[in-house]
């Protein structure tokens, strides 16, 4: 079967303006790249020619080699380490927990009346502010930096998740009460499927919060170790270079944390996929 | 069909009382209604009349303030099997997995659930779908795997609440083909609300016109037509009369439901 030539002629105009779309989507992705780098870039040139003040805004140069360096001399590791187990140990236990609870007080209604409005009253204050009583309480050791980072991110958790199961769409939890789901099922394949959505951004927001928590924490004096206490020493004797350093690291494990979350989100909740 | 897949429904007396600020509210005064087994029964009614209430009380969704509800003649783990009007699939499973869900839930094992819920999936035209989530199908098709869950259960009785009520009015008309068509071959128990009295119609044995709040039986109609039925069945007089009965018999609930909602 043969095309007539005006079927030909749309054709023709179908596809130069798929190349255009194409052309304009590649743009965008080497504009989206190349932004960053100009800025990088203007910043390395302003420092050099003195146009900013290279003693606040070091040349990123000088950044990355003070970052070589430390991580040669094993010094970088030193405060990463900490920070790391801070928030894989604290944020961990306090992820768990915060969806465990929050999923028995989505579904238990006596219980949510129990704890719901004291967690509510407790929820705004400021976690960093109690961590003096958790030093008191605990002394200046790695105890007290976990339970802050834990309580930080249990709060976050254990709130998202309520709001996931009260989410649910109320026809979803009929059509499993009408299915006959009940006692256990009911929580494996309505509750808890149905939570997971609320439950991954509550994740995504915890990790923000508990990296401030961890930087905060060690900025004090409570602490020789990290890259928040990495930062502030570097303020106070000056070195600039390994003030951003920390800064550099903090920033990528926060970004690396979020794009893992994300990925596991993909991967475990394929039905979220283009909703 | 055996007649112990069969079963009655049979609701005496239901009356559902609620308070919206002090002031009691009857959605349901004293209703009696009895289902024989093998028929396909449709409510019609004005909005707030209180059909979907007792649609949902006979179904155990909702709990009624006084009155008996009995369902006789048929010993099955889901007494009976609920269609909802839309967003009534778990969007977290598959399309397979939805459809076997119900026999899932009465601990049928998994390869007999599986096969049971691909017969069905084949019967409602979604096979190609199996590993689908329902995100990805149209909305006809979701009310076609809500309907097949229902049926995949084997329980002997199907209350249905405006099934087809979000979809479009083409994808509608299929869909009730579809739906006498396959009633026609299960000749289970059904129970149907409805706005669409052409719907109720073409699909059932018997309509139940139902009054304006507080819900009670209007008239009870039986509609003549023979079955295996199709839509040509629109074109004869008898339909058009048995229409214009249940329009007036609505109309003037209709207007005051809309004059005071």
């Amino acid at each position: 079967m043969s095309m007539t030539e005006r079927e030909q002629r749309t054709l023709e105009a179908a596809r130069v303006h798929r190349a255009r779309d194409r052309r304009l989507r590649t743009r965008d992705l080497a504009l989206s790249i190349l932004a960053p780098i100009v800025l990088v870039v203007l910043w390395e040139l302003c420092a050099r020619l003195l146009i900013i003040d290279p003693r606040f805004f070091p040349p990123p140069t000088r950044i990355l080699a003070a970052g070589a360096e430390m991580l040669g001399s094993g010094e970088l590791w030193e405060h990463t380490g900490p920070t790391l187990m801070r928030l894989l140990v604290g944020g961990g236990l306090g992820a768990i927990t915060g969806i465990v609870v929050g999923l028995l007080m989505g579904s238990s209604r006596a219980l949510n009346a129990a704890l719901g409005p004291l967690f509510s009253a407790l929820y705004p204050l400021p976690k960093i502010a109690i961590f003096p009583i958790l030093l008191m309480i605990f002394g200046p050791t790695e105890l007290p930096k976990i339970i802050a980072v834990f309580i930080t991110t249990f709060f976050v958790m254990q709130i998202s998740t309520v709001a996931g199961v009260w989410a649910i769409d109320r026809k979803l939890l009929e059509a499993g009460a009408a299915y006959g789901a009940t006692g256990f099922a009911r929580f494996r394949f309505v509750i808890l499927p149905g939570a997971m959505p609320f439950v991954f951004s509550g994740l995504k927001t915890a990790t923000g919060t508990a990296v401030v928590v961890v930087t905060a924490v060690e900025f004090t004096g409570a602490s020789t170790t990290g890259l928040g206490y990495l930062i502030w020493n570097s303020w106070q004797l000056f070195i600039p270079e390994k003030l951003y350093v920390g800064l550099l690291v903090i920033g990528i494990i926060g970004a690396v944390l979020t794009a893992l979350l994300s990925r596991s989100e993909k991967l475990l909740l394929p039905w979220r996929r283009g909703t | 069909m055996p007649a112990a897949d069969q079963a009655t429904v049979v609701a005496e007396g239901v009356s559902k009382v609620f308070f919206s600020g002090g002031e009691p509210v009857w959605a349901l005064e004293d209703f009696s209604l009895s289902l024989e087994p093998g028929s396909f029964t449709c409510i019609v009614g004005p909005s707030g009349c209180g059909k979907s209430t007792f649609l949902r009380i006979l179904g155990g969704l909702e709990e009624r303030t006084v009155g008996e509800v009995t369902m006789t003649g048929a010993d099955h783990p889901v007494p009976a099997a609920f269609v909802f009007q839309e967003h009534g699939v778990f969007p977290w499973m598959t399309v397979l997995d939805n459809v076997a869900f119900g026999l899932r839930m009465t601990g049928v094992g998994k390869r007999e659930r599986l096969a049971t819920a691909r017969d069905w999936l084949a019967r409602v035209r979604l096979t190609g779908f199996a590993d689908a989530y329902p995100h990805q199908l149209s909305g006809g098709m979701r009310q076609r795997l809500a309907i097949a869950r229902a049926f995949a259960t084997g329980s002997p009785v199907l209350l249905m609440d405006e099934p087809l009520g979000a979809l479009d009015a083409q994808t509608r008309m299929l869909m009730q083909e579809e739906l006498i068509a396959l009633w026609e071959q299960e000749r289970k128990t059904v129970l149907m609300v409805t706005h669409d009295i052409d719907e109720a119609i073409i699909l059932s044995d018997r309509v139940i016109v139902m009054s304006g709040r507080p819900g009670t039986v209007r008239e009870d109609i039986t509609v003549p037509f023979e079955r295996p039925r199709s839509f040509d069945i629109e074109r004869s007089p008898d339909f058009g009369e048995l229409r214009s009965r249940i329009w007036n018999l609505l109309r003037d609930d209709v207007r005051t439901a809309e004059e005071t909602a």
